[in-house]
């Protein structure tokens, strides 16, 4: 009996053995060709993921080397290779299962914020190990100085975003040739727009082929802030104060590129890179030197004419207004905080200028999860991040608020010409309020209103924000930054408001 | 999944332990502190007398004036199969005289065909088959020569300062990055870090007998430091360019010129740099150019220690060129003694001595070229350039903070756009630059 089950033990071991080594090899197998450009590109049939891969520097390069999808979108092997690939695997399967992929945002999903969930840092280190090869520019040098001194805050793909997936709107350079555009020989304005008393007016750009509307906004008092039981309230938007605002002009729509063009080619300082936070004293900024050329594609290819413009500094748009005020003979400016709340609420009182809940409109809740966000009315007013598609639209795009104001809300963010802080409501002396103007100092700016990228919540009246200098220069490789355009913000834009002068007899 | 670190000095040093003769006498000190007043074993540093053989070393020197003479004669002296063939500078009796010394000290002839004269005269230097070059012009130019020499892929000896402005150091910083990655070697002219007693004493620090670093003082004050009058014959430039430690924008002014020597022995044992700085200075007794002659800095590492920094170069006042670090538990002059918190002396360097009893110095500036030269023979990298980058950085920013009265910091400084130096193109002739001595503050 012994030898006959030491006989067994061992063919059960042996089998065991082959069944393990069979299971290794075959689970090798389905790596391996779950692996392949093929496999993946079979579910993965959005728009141009291939096409934009093949003309990518992964693949159109001169040494003949293919990057595959797994050497970005997986770490290194040993580097938690297996368990990312199962991770994707099942949430891919799930996707390309119960969900349909036309309903997917892809131009959200190219944005650096996801994108960078789906590139691994290790994976561009694990080929790319030396960030100074010889002939690397004197840009790429600084650039690469920069990188490793922001340890940790900085992805490979906040600057080389399109080396996976080809994408001419992005540029990562000197953008030299923007704002030049061959023009016909459109009639130019030689006037600017006259005021006749306080009444809506349209402004032209001497010198350009530019024109914009203005609305009067008839002086008033309004309670600015949000009541506490204001849904989605954030602790910044009260005490709710009782203010009075002066009669005063306001852009209809957001300046759009066609008007921030006009500025540009103007004043714009061909090639000059030395204007920097650094080393001009603000004072000493003259109106008319205007701004470099920008850093990359700040209009994002998505358009200019009326659409917004985005990504210019605050600063930037000071400067635009003080222009604006030279060349038209009128006083132009950034609107208050005050006076920018009190232009979007036209004279309601509720979350939006609209009838609505906040709760509704958002992505968030089991009822909205359920039974689908009710955008029916906010899509009438307000480009946010249900219906945006993740990018700015056109002002034709939304209707009107009360005052005959588009896109107050969502859009783009606008700046006011306040410093921000947290409980600038409460630091105001007490009583009514005369056309308050923020503190005193500050850090950043005010902006207002919410963004395309912004969910209901961020897009009501009553919501503040403010500029991240920091965040928003984060992958400029100019050293010192630009002082004139956003490198990594491409939500923010402004609108001017003209001060009225009464006259006599108006 | 880094590309690998070239190895560190104290790795190298270590690594060249063969055929090396120790330093002698340390560990009868060490016996001599009490136990407990290290907390980590001594890592005693070794040297080369001489530079290892193996491949001939061809030499070119850029810049031949005092120190590139003196640096070409301290590499032959370094050690054997070592040749100097080309020369460049921007005078030609600069080349004829290194010409002749090197003639006639260590019968070294150099072909006319590798004798170049001029602004560029380094480009065509480079395209020659070398594999050292030896950077001593004026510090201005350091940056871009240096930037050439690593895309000419040749290992480099260059003198301090590497910069004279931020951008300037920054590249410097770039360059030796790419150097490494090249597999390159670089020694950069701060000496002391050559040095046999600055090593021991290192190495005694790092083992804490001071325990933590918690201030330094640093001090180069000297008399008046040399100057040339204009001569009729002469250029504006090239008038600069001979009295160039009068000019900020070829020397840096002294605190970036002579004392980063003393800043980067700072640095080095503290282990970093200060992130920002609040300096004065002013020009009283100086002759020629733009130059402050005299500074005086508080550069702060990191809220808690602080580098007092001072230089000089004026006549008939108290001189020093020294360092002293303060620990917790004691104090040193990193250049040879180390005393406990109530001044008792824990160790003191002595030289080591020959057969004869005579004691062995050390020639720093030999050493530098044998460390250099026996990296490259061993395949062991050194690359100190962007370390020294960093020093030079910060007396940079202790000079910018006195022109301006203002406090500058680091992060300035590694995102600052300041380039001094002409607007136009730098050629023999009047010099398009801003020579407004700095006055900081106002009435």
């Amino acid at each position: 009996m012994r030898p006959k089950r030491k006989r067994a033990g061992r063919i059960i071991f042996l089998s065991g053995m082959l069944v393990l080594a069979l299971i290794i090899f075959l689970g090798n197998k389905v790596v391996v060709k779950t692996s392949t450009d093929e496999y993946c590109a079979s579910c993965h049939i959005h728009p141009h993921s291939t096409q934009s891969w093949k003309r990518s520097t992964h693949v159109d390069n001169k040494m003949g080397i293919h990057v595959h999808c797994v050497d970005c979108h997986l770490p290194p092997h040993g580097e938690g290779y297996l368990v990312q690939k199962a991770k994707t695997g099942i949430r891919d399967v799930w996707a390309k299962t119960f969900r349909d992929s036309a309903s997917f945002n892809w131009e959200a999903k190219s944005q650096i914020e996801y994108a960078s969930h789906h590139t691994f840092e290790t994976s561009c280190i694990h080929c790319h190990q030396n960030n100074y090869p010889l002939g690397l520019t004197k840009e790429g040098r600084e650039a690469h100085l920069y990188y490793e001194r922001q340890a940790g805050e900085l992805h490979c793909i906040n600057c080389h975003i399109t080396v996976g997936h080809y994408d001419p709107d992005r540029l990562h350079a000197q953008n030299t040739g923007f704002g030049i555009v061959k023009t016909a020989s459109t009639e130019l304005y030689t006037e600017p727009g006259v005021i006749n008393g306080f009444n809506n007016f349209t402004e032209y750009i001497p010198g350009s082929a530019v024109s914009f509307d203005m609305i009067a906004i008839p002086g008033g008092t309004y309670m600015m802030g949000s009541p506490v039981d204001e849904p989605f309230r954030d602790q910044d938007e009260g005490p709710v104060r009782e203010v009075e605002i002066s009669p005063f002009f306001m852009a209809k729509i957001e300046a759009s590129w066609d008007e921030y063009m006009a500025f540009f080619k103007q004043t714009g300082a061909q090639g000059k890179s030395s204007d920097t936070y650094l080393n001009v004293a603000r004072e000493d900024v003259d109106g008319i030197s205007g701004p470099t050329p920008p850093y990359g594609a700040p209009d994002q290819g998505w358009g200019i004419g009326k659409m917004p413009a985005m990504s210019m500094t605050h600063h930037a748009a000071e400067v635009y207004c003080e222009w604006l005020t030279e060349i038209t003979g009128k006083t132009y400016r950034l609107p208050t905080e005050a006076e920018w709340e009190y232009a979007a609420r036209g004279g309601t009182t509720s979350p939006y200028f609209f009838e609505g809940d906040p709760r509704r409109y958002v992505d968030k809740g089991i009822r909205n999860r359920i039974f689908g966000v009710d955008t029916a009315v906010i899509n009438c007013y307000i480009i946010y991040a249900e219906n945006s598609g993740a990018r700015s639209r056109p002002p034709s795009a939304t209707r009107e608020n009360p005052f005959g104001l588009v896109n107050m809300l969502g859009n783009v963010l606008e700046f006011c010409s306040d410093w921000y802080a947290d409980e600038a409501y409460s630091q105001y002396a007490e009583g009514t309020l005369k056309d308050p103007s923020g503190p005193d100092s500050g850090e950043e700016y005010v902006v207002r209103g919410g963004s395309y990228r912004d969910g209901a919540e961020s897009v009501r009246c009553a919501s503040r924000d403010y500029t991240k200098t920091d965040a928003w220069l984060k992958t400029d490789p100019q050293i010192p930054k630009s002082v004139w355009w956003y490198s990594d913000c491409f939500y923010v834009g402004f609108r001017v408001v003209c001060e009225y002068e009464e006259m006599p007899g108006d | 999944m880094k590309p690998t670190k070239p190895t560190s000095r104290r790795r190298f040093l270590e690594n060249t332990a063969l055929g090396a003769i120790g330093v002698i006498g340390a560990s009868k000190l060490i016996q001599s502190c009490a136990p407990g007043e290290t907390t980590a074993e001594v890592v005693e540093p070794v040297f080369l007398k001489t530079a290892v053989d193996g491949q001939p070393i061809r030499a070119g020197v850029v810049g031949c004036g005092g120190r590139g003479s003196g640096a070409a004669v301290n590499f032959l002296d370094a050690g054997p199969n070592l040749s100097i063939v080309a020369l460049a500078d921007v005078f030609q009796d600069r080349i004829d005289d290194l010409r002749k010394k090197l003639k006639d000290e260590k019968d070294v002839e150099l072909e006319d065909a590798n004798c170049f004269v001029g602004f560029d005269a380094y480009k065509k230097l480079l395209e020659l088959d070398l594999d050292y070059v030896i950077l001593a012009t004026p510090p201005y130019f350091r940056p871009e020569h240096f930037q050439a020499c690593v895309e000419a892929r040749k290992h480099v000896f260059m003198e301090k300062p590497v910069a004279v402005d931020p951008v300037g150091a920054r590249a410097v910083m770039a360059a030796s990055k790419q150097a490494e990655a090249a597999g390159l070697c670089v020694v950069t002219g701060t000496q002391r870090r050559h040095q046999w007693s600055y090593n021991n004493v290192k190495a005694r620090i790092d083992a804490g007998m001071i325990g933590d670093i918690v201030a330094t003082n640093v001090y180069w004050n000297q008399n008046q430091l040399w100057y040339r009058e204009n001569q009729s014959a002469w250029t504006e430039m090239e008038w600069m360019i001979r009295d160039w430690v009068n000019w900020t924008w070829l020397s840096g002014d002294h605190i970036v010129e002579q004392h980063v020597h003393n800043i980067d022995v700072s640095n080095w044992f503290v282990g970093t740099h200060p992130v920002e700085a609040v300096g004065m200075g002013s020009r009283l007794r100086r002759k020629t150019g733009d130059c402050y002659d005299n500074f005086s800095v508080d550069f702060i590492y990191d809220k808690t220690i602080h580098m007092n920094s001072m230089c000089r170069q004026i006549n008939d006042c108290a001189t020093s060129v020294s360092e002293y670090l303060r620990g917790n538990k004691g104090y040193t002059n990193p250049g040879g003694t180390i005393w406990d918190a109530e001044g008792n002396v824990l160790y003191e360097w002595k030289s080591p001595v020959d057969e004869a009893g005579e004691p062995v110095e050390n020639d720093p500036y030999v050493q530098e070229h044998i460390d250099l030269i026996s990296a490259i023979r061993e395949g062991k990298q050194i690359v100190e350039a962007e370390e020294t980058a960093r020093s030079v950085l910060t007396a940079i920013m202790g000079r910018i903070s006195a022109y301006t009265g203002k406090k500058v910091t680091w992060e300035e400084m590694m995102s600052s756009d300041i380039t001094i130096g002409p607007k136009s193109e730098i050629k023999l002739g009047p010099v398009d630059i801003d020579r407004t001595i700095p006055i900081a503050g106002s009435d």
